[in-house]
């Protein structure tokens, strides 16, 4: 397949997604956009972890709490600092991204199994130190931004209005998140393309190898890591806004990270458009187990059943799917 | 859903035009209110942590319907639509929010928790939306009005309540080591710091605070610790799930303080449970503080109000929580609003349903203790002031002393 052909599918499958999050809202109840926008932030979260973890291998379980650091960010700069809402997000991203070099900062020692401990401690710790510093992060209530920042909100008190449109809030958070999800994702996959990717991907496919080729590994892994909390970041300071401008420790415990773990690979580790369909398992699955039946501890029983059967069925995740399903076309092209 | 079409706009135009017409012919332009209904909203526990408050829901529904039989009011009936919240703020919001946008209800009404009714407040008031007798009994309800004026509490306050007992402790157990679990949020600390005022110079009395979160799965730890500090008098500031789990986990350690629960915790069907799930010993002596008749007590069981009470559950309520002290709150509730809506008249709008509710005197409330008036003016916005101390004995709470002010 040429080069140009090549980037043409790029292209058609670009407009496709754009085309599909432009009409979606037209068929969606007012509730189900909100669950699709929280969907959102999991999309872009995941495309973080899949760059840290599916193209430079490195195993991080700390994800949820990179999202932590973002939302707290847009919560605190928005409820104390009088910034509105929107203008926090990319803020978010750039903290959490200082957060994410810090996380990454082990990952120039330590490998495999006892770096996912090491990031998974971080998870374990977030909620007891953002209750422990209740002074900035509003303790175990958390902040509430719907109370404390009503009018800094976007579309808090009704309709939002855009370029002269009128949008219901759930629409707008609904194509405000997968609008940035998308932006992200096409940055990230001109990332993998480019210099940067193939060294991630060196450092992945052998240490030792990447090493004597000439790529310093231990700052690809930190700027890994460091990418991977930006779109963390984004995406929980998007999290704070699509769950009704609210949010508290317990949003984010170490259960999001594992969440996070799970869209990744069930969507496909290396695989980009597996990404939304990981963060469409992990936003509806969890639902659809809790109503097939609530007997105690009958859902986690189906979510792990489902995760199981799917990595079975599928082992290069959902992705690895759709690639099975356009191979035979691009081929012929 | 999305951008407004072409055929959305005609469509919006046709419907006001609609809207503007009935409006014309006699109908009333306030949100929620037609000639033929009143519709209010509101979130509860259905599920959740603390679902054993649905009966505040449930009980003032069948008591709307009961009016509704019977009339309705001034020609309208009331619907009321409860949602469940499962006392997650962040679903109050969301709740809450589509019941004012999509629903338009006229009123929200009998929102349950001090948290789920704080994160609603500031949209509610902005929207001038009335906030009508939240099920919280934190003093900011009647004391911030001059912030929030469309919003209104209902219950005797937090505050005022922990005060009796600090100044009953400090009056009868001078000596006594005062350990308190509570509920870490601005319902369990507005519930200390009434405490401290209670007792005054003797606030030195209390030697542990343990909080909980309502998120936590027990409170097994947090008793351990008071009882490590040699608590003899345990204030368990909590809601009904953590006040049984109290009395429990004390009885697990063979630990038996005095102790005091507060009323949202202390409904003789909670208690009941928590005798269960401990030891009759274990509850005997609790104290705690009344303003509604027990439906459980044999002192209320050939009462009219109860009577009344139990024949509105059988019809309209399955006949289920006839034994459920939150279903009496209910009705409580629900007798105060019609009253309300009564005196707002037969144009009801949202600043004169404001104005009946700030202008309550009502002495015939049949289910609150006999002697409580439910009374506000425009400056004094607590509904309930009164209530009585009880001793939990053999099983049931015992009134003693008189009728107290709860300020």
């Amino acid at each position: 397949m040429s080069r140009v052909l090549r980037v043409a599918m790029g292209v058609v499958i670009a407009a496709a997604a754009v085309a599909l999050v432009l009409v979606l809202p037209h068929w969606l109840s007012d509730a189900k956009a909100a669950e699709l926008a929280r969907a959102g932030c999991f999309f872009i979260a995941i495309i973080g972890l899949n760059l840290v973890t599916g193209y430079t291998g490195q195993i991080s379980l700390g994800q949820g709490a990179l999202m932590a650091v973002g939302a707290y960010t847009t919560a605190i700069l928005t409820a104390d600092h009088g910034f509105r809402d929107l203008w926090t997000i990319p803020l978010a991203g750039l903290v959490a991204m200082a957060a994410g070099f810090a996380l990454g900062l082990p990952a120039r020692r330590l490998s495999g199994l006892y770096l996912a401990l090491a990031t998974f401690a971080f998870a374990v710790a977030m909620p007891a130190l953002l209750k422990r510093f209740s002074g900035l992060t509003g303790g175990s209530q958390g902040i509430n931004l719907f109370d404390q920042a009503l009018n800094r909100s976007t579309g808090a008190l009704g309709h939002v209005h855009v370029l002269g449109w009128t949008l219901a809030t759930n629409d707008f958070l609904f194509y405000l998140t997968w609008g940035i999800g998308l932006v992200l994702a096409g940055a990230a996959w001109l990332l993998v393309r480019g210099r940067i990717g193939r060294a991630f991907r060196a450092v992945r496919d052998s240490e030792v190898a990447a090493a004597s080729a000439g790529i310093n590994t231990g700052f690809y892994k930190t700027l890994a890591f460091g990418i991977s909390g930006f779109y963390a970041g984004v995406g929980g300071s998007l999290f704070v806004l699509a769950s009704n401008w609210f949010v508290s420790p317990s949003t984010f415990g170490f259960d999001k990270s594992l969440l996070l773990i799970v869209g990744a690979v069930v969507g496909g580790l290396g695989s980009l458009a597996g990404m939304a369909l990981g963060a469409l398992f992990i936003q509806f699955v969890p639902d659809w187990a809790a109503n097939v039946s609530n007997a105690p501890g009958a859902p986690s029983v189906f979510f792990g059943a489902a995760i199981v059967l799917v990595m079975i069925l599928l082992p290069g995740g959902l992705g690895g799917l759709l690639r099975r399903l356009t191979e035979p076309l691009t081929r012929r092209l | 859903m999305g951008a407004m079409g072409k055929s959305r706009v005609l469509f919006g135009v046709l419907s006001a035009l609609v809207i503007v017409s009935a409006a014309s012919a006699g109908g009333s332009s306030t949100p929620g209110v037609t000639a033929k209904q009143i519709l209010i909203g509101g979130t509860t526990p259905l599920s959740g942590p603390a679902s054993a408050y649905a009966a505040v829901a449930k009980g003032a529904d069948a008591y709307f319907k009961y009016v509704n039989d019977h009339g309705g009011v001034l020609g309208r009936s009331i619907k009321y639509k409860y949602e469940d919240d499962a006392y997650d703020p962040s679903q109050t919001i969301a709740k809450v929010r589509d019941l004012v946008q999509s629903d338009k209800v006229f009123a929200i009404y009998n929102t349950l928790g001090t948290e789920q009714n704080l994160a609603v407040r500031s949209y509610l008031n902005q929207l001038k939306v009335p906030q009508l007798l939240v099920a919280s009994g934190a003093s900011t309800w009647g004391n911030d009005y001059k912030k929030y004026p469309w919003t209104i509490g209902y219950q005797p306050s937090y505050r005022g309540e922990a005060a009796i007992y600090g100044r009953y402790i400090a009056k009868t157990r001078p000596t006594a080591r005062i350990g308190v679990l509570y509920q870490n949020d601005a319902y369990g600390k507005e519930l200390i710091a009434g405490l401290q005022r209670g007792l005054g110079k003797k606030a030195k009395l209390i030697v542990s605070k343990q909080g909980y979160d309502v998120t936590d799965t027990d409170v097994k730890s947090q008793i351990a610790r008071l009882k490590s500090k040699k608590v003899n008098t345990l204030m368990v500031f909590a809601t009904p799930k953590f006040a049984i789990q109290s009395y429990s986990s004390a009885r697990l350690l063979g630990w038996r303080p005095l102790v005091f629960v507060n009323v949202v915790a202390s409904a003789s069907n909670t208690m009941t449970i928590a005798a269960l799930a401990s030891s009759k010993r274990q509850t005997e002596g609790s104290i705690s503080l009344a303003f509604l008749k027990d439906p459980i007590n044999p002192r209320w069981v050939n009462d009219k109000a109860v009577k009344l009470f139990r024949t509105i559950l059988k019809k309209y309520n399955g006949g289920e929580g006839l034994t459920d002290y939150y279903n009496v709150y209910g009705m409580s509730s629900a007798f105060t609003l019609v009253d309300a809506l009564r005196h707002s008249g037969k144009n009801l709008t949202r600043a004169s349903v404001m104005h009946a509710v700030t202008h309550l005197n009502e002495r015939n409330n049949p289910f609150v203790l006999p002697g409580i008036v439910v009374k506000t003016t425009a400056t004094s916005r607590f509904p309930i002031t009164q209530a009585r101390l009880e001793r939990y004995h053999n099983g049931q709470w015992v009134y003693f002393g008189p009728l107290v002010h709860v300020g």
